[in-house]
């Protein structure tokens, strides 16, 4: 699943749909196109990542974009990232 | 609508208000009568539009804003002197800031080379006044590229250099992602002042299932060296106000590393006590906290999220005007239901009647409660002439000063928005033609700087608008030399003074000699006169040679309803304007006396006035009737001219609803407009100046004057 290049206010809803739809399966979600990252949707993102760590299946947000990475560094989830490393 | 771009609509709209608070207080503190509060208004002003601009990605306009916003923060600190100079420096920088916003709206581009050379002077500025205190460069705001050659500069203002650090807690609001703000932006921001330390807080984020995806639950904890003044701090979040949650700590001993790292759980019993939330298990954190901060001489800031009044919503135009038409149609309606209540003979008493009464009135409230939403100051459109003066006279060279008065009073929308076009020709003239050049004024023993007056009050039933300057007024012989020369007049056409001055009214006239860019194309006056008109208005000129000119514009207040008295004229019923009438009389025959063969004149008060019957003047009938058999209305014009209007009978008197002739067919003369009776039948509302001015129609020297006007 890719993420969608503006992440901001009105993608939170959207996204948050989405990801609870995908809900069961190990997930990985492509962040190679996002331009900007906002507090709404790293919550969203966060939520999942507990969710999916809950239920036991892989969570990995794959080829973060500089965008992404700069934004998730500045609102201390870098663990988003960093995780995929990690596993 | 996108909800992006109705976030981007508000802010845009904010930014206009925020601009005019900028000229506005900017303009305050130039007359020298600002103070302290002034500045903080108008640096907060300028923060604003930044912080909405980072928000939004607004590169360019958050580069120069930032400029600009570091020039004010000298002033605010008292580095830099608020002189004439510099506030005359920042009110060009305002007008460049305000291009940039509307470039960013996609309207209009911004002039580089103006906008640079304002943000190097702006820095020069800065530069030279903050002395040996300037702090290194901050860096460049993320992507925005400073490519104006500028280096933005940071001063630390009030705050000592202390060791130890801030601890910052933020806690955006749900209705601060709402408004388009990001927490992203102000980490952003405050990573500009300094490198920090970041800690998420994720205690409150609920499971996926249970996550709203537009609430706020995380909140951030950042330790930002002490270095940092807590204003500069505070400023970051200045334009969020109660919508995120900021609480700052002061912690460690001017000792770094005796600053003891606060154990984590101490921000969730924080962040509780923030929220309001009983801190359940952790309300001994909570005092240790407050120890903590004790012990340490804290000094602690807060902003607590605070329930908004609604003071004042925004409504979109077009929901406004459709109930205004709807009302407009309520009024005819009821106006026709009582006639015909009136018609099927029912007595005055019986209770229909006595609730039609009630009914009308009801009408009436709502009619004018609508009519109030729909009223604006004038505000909106003078608050645009400062600068247009500013460009005006840096382009002439002349000097002038625009004193604005009656900025409150309010008129209706409908009116307000073409304002705008006379008033800005009206000032182009009035400093263009009307003032003289700072050499000449010093000749004649004048102040270099010329003033020019905006005034605007209401006049009975009418917004006047003055424009006044105390410039050399009308040439009066090289205006009539002019008309002689363009054929406009006859070369031996005896004109009054007011005839003269009212010849550049004409079409075509113009007495600039060189063409310039700002007026003398000869298309000015007689289309502000034209336009004017067009509304219903009328414009008017005295002027006193060596003292200057005064151009008086005259506006209905309304261009939706109309109190009117209802007459008939033969077979005609016509609406006269109440506004216009100052009695009605039934003349005794001794009163009317012959003036020549056909004029007549009737004694009123020791006085005498013109008669005028109505049916004549509009072509209706040959012969005038009898004036002592007939109703005669004495009236008055904006410029003062009496008449007495001969009618057939009074009808009564009643508010009507203006449907526009021109947009329904075409103008006509003699009638400003048309309205719906009570029986459905068509009436016309007489323009009562034009028929005035009528009078001079036989007048052959008057012809062409008659037609200009």
């Amino acid at each position: 699943m890719a993420l969608p290049q503006i992440l901001d206010f009105a993608a939170a809803a959207p996204l948050r749909a989405e990801l609870a739809a995908a809900r069961g399966a190990p997930l990985e979600l492509d962040a190679s196109a996002v331009e900007r990252l906002g507090g709404l949707c790293v919550q969203v993102l966060l939520a999942a990542e507990a969710a999916w760590r809950g239920d036991g299946q892989a969570f990995q947000i794959i080829n973060p974009s500089p965008a992404f990475a700069e934004a998730a560094r500045l609102m201390g989830a870098q663990a988003l990232i960093s995780q995929e490393g990690a596993r | 609508m996108d909800p992006m771009d109705a976030i981007k609509a508000t802010y845009f709209q904010e930014c206009d208000e925020l601009l005019a608070d900028l000229e506005q207080g900017l303009l305050t503190l130039d007359a020298s009568e600002g103070d302290g509060d002034t500045i903080n208004a108008v640096f907060r002003a300028v923060h604003s539009v930044k912080g909405g601009a980072g928000a939004f990605g607004f590169e360019a306009l958050v580069a120069f804003a930032h400029v600009f916003e570091t020039a004010l923060d000298a002033m605010r600190s008292g580095k830099l002197e608020p002189d004439g100079d510099a506030l005359k420096l920042m009110l060009r920088a305002s007008d460049v800031l305000a291009d940039f916003v509307q470039a960013a709206k996609g309207q209009g581009v911004v002039d580089e080379v103006r906008a640079q050379g304002i943000a190097e002077e702006l820095a020069a500025l800065t530069d030279h006044g903050a002395g040996p205190r300037v702090s290194e460069p901050a860096p460049a705001s993320d992507g925005g590229d400073d490519d104006w050659g500028f280096t933005p500069l940071k001063f630390e203002i009030d705050e000592p250099v202390s060791a130890g650090g801030w601890l910052l807690v933020m806690t955006p609001t749900s209705a601060m992602y709402a408004k388009g703000h990001d927490a992203a932006f102000f980490l952003r921001e405050i990573e500009r002042l300094s490198s920090c330390e970041t800690a998420l807080d994720l205690s409150n984020l609920p499971d996926l299932d249970a996550l709203s995806p537009e609430e706020s639950y995380l909140s951030w904890r950042l330790r930002i060296p002490g270095d940092v003044a807590e204003t500069t701090i505070r400023e970051v979040f200045d334009f969020v106000g109660d919508d995120c949650s900021v609480e700052l700590t002061r912690f460690g001993a001017p000792a770094p590393a005796a600053a003891p790292p606060a154990p984590p759980i101490d921000f969730e019993a924080l962040l509780g006590a923030v929220r309001g939330e009983p801190a359940a298990a952790g309300a001994p954190q909570v005092n240790e906290a407050h120890e903590e901060r004790g012990a340490n001489g804290a000094d602690k800031v807060s902003a607590k999220p605070a329930a908004l009044g609604g003071a004042t919503i925004r409504v979109d135009l077009e929901r406004v005007d459709r109930m205004i038409d709807l009302v407009g149609e309520l009024v005819i309606n009821q106006a026709m239901l009582a006639q015909r209540v009136g018609e099927s003979g029912l007595a005055r008493s019986s209770t229909v009647a006595i609730g039609l009464d009630e009914l009308e009135q009801l009408t009436r409230e709502i009619q004018d409660s609508v009519m109030a939403i729909r009223a604006q100051p004038v505000k909106s459109v003078f608050q645009r002439m400062p600068r247009l003066v500013r460009e005006i006279a840096g382009s002439t060279g002349k000097q002038v000063r625009l004193v604005m008065e009656g900025e409150g009073t309010e008129v209706d929308k409908t009116v307000i928005e073409r304002l705008s076009d006379p008033i800005t020709h009206m000032l182009r003239n009035a400093i263009d033609h009307g003032l003289e050049s700072p050499q000449d004024r010093a000749a004649v023993g004048k102040p270099e700087e010329g003033v020019v007056r905006l005034a605007a009050l209401h006049r009975s039933g009418r917004i006047v608008i003055e424009v006044t300057d105390d410039g050399k007024g009308i040439d009066r012989q090289r205006v009539r030399e002019i008309a002689i020369k363009k054929g406009l007049v006859a070369s031996d056409a005896a004109l009054t003074d007011e005839e003269v001055d009212n010849l550049i009214f004409l079409p075509g006239f113009s007495t600039a000699s060189t063409v310039s860019n700002i007026s003398g194309r000869g298309v000015g006056m007689d289309v502000v006169k034209r336009s004017i008109q067009a509304l219903g208005g009328r414009i008017a000129i005295t002027s006193e040679p060596g003292k200057g000119s005064v151009f008086t514009l005259s506006l209905p207040l309304t261009l939706a309803v109309l109190d009117g008295m209802v007459v008939r004229v033969g077979e005609q019923t016509l609406v006269a304007p109440l506004t216009t009438i100052i009695e009605t009389l039934r003349p005794k025959a001794d009163e009317v006396r012959r003036l020549g063969p056909r004029g007549a004149v009737l004694a009123v008060r020791g006085g005498h006035v013109p008669l005028i019957d109505i049916g004549v003047a509009l072509g209706w009938r040959t012969t005038p009737i009898d004036p002592t058999i007939g109703v005669v209305l004495l009236v008055e014009s904006e410029v003062g001219g009496r008449a007495a209007l001969v009618v057939d009978a009074i009808q009564g008197q009643r508010q009507v609803v203006i449907k526009s002739l021109e947009a329904n067919y075409q103008r006509v003369d003699a009638i400003a407009a048309a309205t719906i009776l009570g029986d459905g039948r068509v009436a016309l509302i007489l323009d009562v100046d034009v028929v005035l001015d009528g009078r001079s129609l036989d007048r052959p020297d008057n012809l062409l004057l008659a037609q200009a006007s």
